[in-house]
């Protein structure tokens, strides 16, 4: 049933402290787990790396602003012969015993994010309301959640009653010299100019806060690193896959494109 | 006939050439005005064509009748200067009328800017010019002597704004992305301030540090353009390198001013080298700018100079003995760089040797090159009771900058008055506030005359606010309970969204039944079904956060109606009542005062932020609001949009309680504040921002349409007319 979701080939993934072995014990009791982090860190590459560690299928769900809880649980269609149930993507993890991945879980509005509830504690059970059912976990089912605190406002966070019924693992940038290692093994650069990327990156993140939201985040030390592998100049790869996207203020990008050429 | 006429007034340009000069040979202004005239005319002629010069006589004889025969005589001068510069006919028109009307403006001031005006022309072109001009006249308001003193360039200002005008780029057009840049480079954040104007000496204009700030000088003088801007960077990098790797001030200890010198000019180069082995772009950034040559004269000065270019320049060979000595040493000593004392230890052998040549030194004079090094009077720990004169002995003209815990900013306006013996300039000094407002941000300033937002023209003060009589608040919401009651429910009604179904979807929680029933039938029947056939709910919600503003100027201090109520005390009550609903409301709000004491100083004290609670902190603030001085809406306006425009909010609303137009003691054209508050409110609508105006007491119809446009104010007359206006508002909001 979940052929589809199993992750075949290893992904590539270097630990920087005793995560995977944490995640294995939470996995082994089936708590449910919550990775913290800023964007680009890992989160979703740890998160598939396990899977395939664990030999377990993982259906992985983005959350939006705009999601409902039918987008979770499942909703009936109509067909020709009258209406027909189908389960939507945690249903689905819930009743053959996946991983199911909630990524970027604020961004759901938080009704939207109690029906996980009944879920993360000791009933293990999901009430599908429209449809008059309760579905007991399959007995391999873990939920796991993202969430990047790095949006904390009042109006993006977690019900203290979600947050409750999560292990946490925090996830933050890797130190420089595994960062480095990291986007010359992802990339293909040669660790002197992976070394350069990862020094422009951790200034851009002195200003997290001073008028960028995040800084650089390691995915993006990656484009820029491909980027560079296939002859783009090193100032322009930064242009392109670090500044540009990551603020429109004019003023920050002026900054952040002296910041690359004192660095490189 | 003097010589060139026939060339320059050809064929039907002499007529009217020679009866311009009758003309003014009637008008009585004396022979040596038209003897002028004829003499000049001629190069006019030549270079702009006959037309503008035979009208340059009448705009002669405007400034006569306004300022005299010796204006008259420097307007001759100047022309041919001014028709050299700008080349044609239709620029020279243009600074012609701008002369005529300089001279009605400012008639006392029209010999000094026109005798000066080849520097001006060189500097300036025709527009630039006119923006300067009236920046003077506007600056000066009503006050003839200060008017005379600007252009004069006694006030320091003028210099300033001269820089600015001529486009060379100034410290605060690029403040924000160099602070942006230093806490990206070194991860601190130090309050960065442009150093007080005045001093255009033309030497000893570098940057200087201390523990948590940093000064720079407003523009680098006779640097422009893209290299300013390099030149900023590259002293804001230096600081930062500093403030990274320096530990702690150096002792003075009984250290001679060459000495100390020295000292400093290793300890540059040691952080330097340590910020460039992280970031070696920092080498290209720097190295362009130390230009010293292995030639020349040995004095202290140009030695120091090529040291430095030693240290940081690999490419730079010197034969001198002592800055091969220097540059040996320093390298020698690369394992230790991480040690501030190895600067002290070599900085003293090298100052020695120096001593034993018998060098000059004069610590008054000297500067630190290149251009983008500090002062180094951030290196040095000075002893307290230290007499004065050793300290400026060593700091040169910095003396006056005392070393600061950063917490608090020295203030702008506080500098003693200069004594530099070269330069009489002495920067008048703003009044004082007792209540110590901090400079907070410079806004812009609009000039519908000159038809120019002028950059930083406007100084907001922020000042804290004090708390008043307790109780004031309780009593407020006593007495108007019913009122309070009346807009809890309004405003309660406005803000709970309603769930609200949607029926025909194309996602939905749910199945619409109508149209499933629709769509079934449809396909039965072999029609196409519309497929739409889910429902959602959704909810209403407003994001909105609101800044209320209030006009506390001395205006509001007038009765208002019969009944002896100051109008202060309505618009307070007002902003109890208002905060108490808008509290209601859980929608962000924050409330701040402000008024004005001429363009220096308009003063802002935050009330309550954003986040803040209605706590007894607030309403202790509000009771304390004294009215006073003037209303300078527009800077106010730019101030409050600009805090708002941090709210991660949808809709943004500046709500202005006020009670009439603006003004302010340095203007005395009514309608220069008008505009500028027009302006400002059109800006922040094309920021999103909408402003909003409560008007209290006395009605200008006019004036607050054109400001705030017909549909954006709401006039009452007393408090109990606030709840209707107050749901007039909120259903415009909700529309």
């Amino acid at each position: 049933m979940l052929d589809g979701y199993m992750i075949e080939a290893e992904p590539y993934f270097r630990p920087t402290g005793n995560e995977v072995d944490l995640f294995t014990a939470a996995y082994q009791a089936r708590l449910p787990v919550m990775l913290k982090g800023p964007t680009g860190c890992g989160k979703t590459r740890f998160i598939e790396h396990m899977a395939w560690r664990l030999k377990r299928p993982i259906v992985t769900i983005s959350c939006h602003e705009d999601m409902t809880a039918s987008d979770l649980v499942g909703r009936f269609l109509l067909d020709p012969s009258g209406t027909v149930w189908a389960d939507g993507p945690l249903t689905l993890a819930v009743r053959h015993g996946a991983i199911c991945y909630l990524d970027e879980i604020v961004e759901a509005r938080q009704d939207t994010t109690v029906v996980i509830h009944a879920l993360t504690d000791d009933r293990r059970t999901l009430p599908l309301e429209k449809k008059g059912e309760l579905v007991q976990a399959h007995p391999d089912f873990q939920l796991v959640i993202s969430y990047n605190p790095g949006y904390q406002s009042v109006l993006k966070d977690l019900k203290e009653s979600t947050k409750q019924r999560f292990c946490a693992l925090d996830f933050g940038y890797p130190d420089p010299s595994v960062e480095t290692e990291i986007v010359a093994s992802e990339a293909g650069i040669d660790s002197a100019t992976a070394h350069t990327l990862v020094e422009i990156a951790r200034r851009s993140r002195n200003l997290r806060g001073q008028g960028l939201n995040e800084g650089a985040s390691t995915r993006m030390l990656i484009s820029a690193g491909l980027l560079i592998k296939a002859g783009v100049p090193l100032g322009e790869a930064c242009t392109v896959a670090l500044i540009v996207p990551i603020t429109d203020d004019p003023d920050m990008r002026d900054a952040l494109g002296n910041v690359v050429a004192a660095c490189g | 006939m003097p010589g060139g006429a026939a060339e320059a007034f050809s064929g039907e340009w002499m007529a009217p050439w020679l009866r311009a000069r009758r003309k003014l040979e009637g008008a009585g202004y004396g022979d040596a005005v038209c003897q002028s005239y004829a003499r000049t005319s001629i190069v006019v002629a030549f270079e702009t064509g006959p037309e503008p010069a035979i009208d340059m006589a009448d705009t002669l004889s405007a400034i006569t009748i306004k300022s005299g025969r010796k204006a008259a005589a420097h307007f001759c001068e100047a022309a041919p200067v001014a028709a050299r510069r700008l080349g044609s006919a239709p620029r020279f028109r243009t600074w012609l009328s701008l002369m005529q009307r300089f001279a009605a403006l400012a008639p006392e001031s029209i010999v000094p800017v026109l005798s000066r005006m080849r520097a001006l022309m060189e500097e300036l072109n025709v527009t630039q010019l006119e923006a300067w001009l009236l920046a003077g006249v506007r600056l000066s308001g009503v006050d003839v002597e200060k008017r005379l003193a600007f252009f004069t360039f006694e006030t320091p200002e003028a210099a300033g704004l001269l820089d600015r005008e001529s486009k060379g780029i100034g410290f605060f057009e690029m403040d924000r992305r160099l602070r942006a840049y230093l806490c990206a480079l070194f991860g601190v954040h130090p309050v960065i301030r442009e150093a007080p104007p005045g001093r255009h000496d033309g030497s000893g204009r570098r940057s200087s540090f201390g523990e948590g700030f940093i000064q720079m000088p407003g523009h680098y003088r006779g640097v422009r353009g893209p290299e300013a801007e390099m030149l900023f960077r590259a002293a804001l990098a230096h600081i930062g390198a500093h403030m990274r790797f320096g530990q702690g001030r150096f002792v003075l200890g009984q250290l001679k001013p060459l000495q100390v010198a020295v000292v400093s000019l290793i300890e540059d180069a040691r952080v330097e080298h340590l910020a460039m082995a992280e970031m070696p772009g920092l080498r290209r950034l720097w190295t362009a700018f130390h230009v010293a040559e292995a030639s020349g004269a040995l004095t202290a000065e140009s030695r120091f100079a090529r040291l430095s270019r030693a240290l940081i320049d690999p490419e730079f060979e010197d034969i001198d003995g002592w800055v091969r000595k220097g540059r040996d040493l320093f390298f020698a000593a690369r394992d230790q760089w991480d040690d501030p004392q190895i600067s002290r230890s070599i900085g003293n052998l090298l100052g020695n040797d120096l001593g034993q040549l018998r060098i000059q030194f004069n610590a008054k004079t000297y500067a630190v090159q290149p251009l983008y090094r500090d002062d180094n009077l951030g290196l040095w720990a000075f002893p307290e009771d230290g007499a004065p004169e050793d300290r400026s002995e060593i700091l040169l003209d910095a003396a006056r900058m005392t070393p600061n815990d950063g917490t608090n900013p020295p203030d702008t306006t506080r500098n003693e008055p200069e004594t530099d013996q070269n330069t009489e300039r002495v920067r008048p000094r703003a009044p004082d506030n007792p209540e110590g407002g901090v400079m907070v941000a410079r806004h812009v300033e609009y000039d519908y005359e000159a038809r120019v937002e002028r950059p930083d023209w406007v100084t907001i003060q922020a000042v804290p606010p004090h708390a008043g009589p307790s109780g004031y608040v309780s009593e407020v919401t006593q007495r108007y309970q019913p009122l309070i009651a009346r807009i809890t429910a309004l405003v309660n009604a406005a803000r709970v969204g309603r769930p609200e179904r949607i029926r025909k979807q194309q996602d939905g929680e749910t199945l619409d039944l109508d149209a499933c029933i629709e769509a079934v039938r449809d396909m039965r029947s072999g029609i196409m079904p519309d497929l739409r056939v889910y429902q959602a709910r959704r909810r209403q919600h407003r994001d909105l956060s609101v800044s209320v503003l209030l006009d506390i100027s001395a205006s509001t201090g007038d009765p208002v109606g019969d009944v002896g109520v100051a109008i202060i005390d309505v618009l307070r009550d007002a902003t109890v009542v208002l905060a108490h609903a808008m509290a209601e409301l859980r929608d962000p709000f924050s409330i701040a005062t402000f008024h004005s004491n001429g363009r220096d100083e308009v003063r802002y004290t935050q009330i309550k932020q954003f986040d803040e609670p209605m706590g007894r902190g607030v309403t202790a603030a509000l009771a304390g609001v004294k009215p006073g001085l003037s209303t300078r809406l527009g800077a106010a306006l730019r101030e409050s949009g600009a805090r708002l425009a941090q709210q991660p909010t949808h809709r943004r609303l500046i709500l202005l309680i006020s009670d009439g137009e603006p003004s302010d003691i340095d203007c005395p054209d009514p309608r220069y504040l008008i505009e500028d508050a027009r302006r400002a409110v059109q800006g922040l609508a094309s920021q999103g921002i909408n402003v909003f105006c409560v008007q209290v007491g006395q009605r200008n119809r006019e004036t607050e349409e054109r400001v705030f446009g017909r549909r954006n104010i709401v006039h009452i007359a007393s408090i109990a007319e606030l709840p209707e206006k107050l749901s007039i508002l909120y259903l415009r909001l909700t529309a």
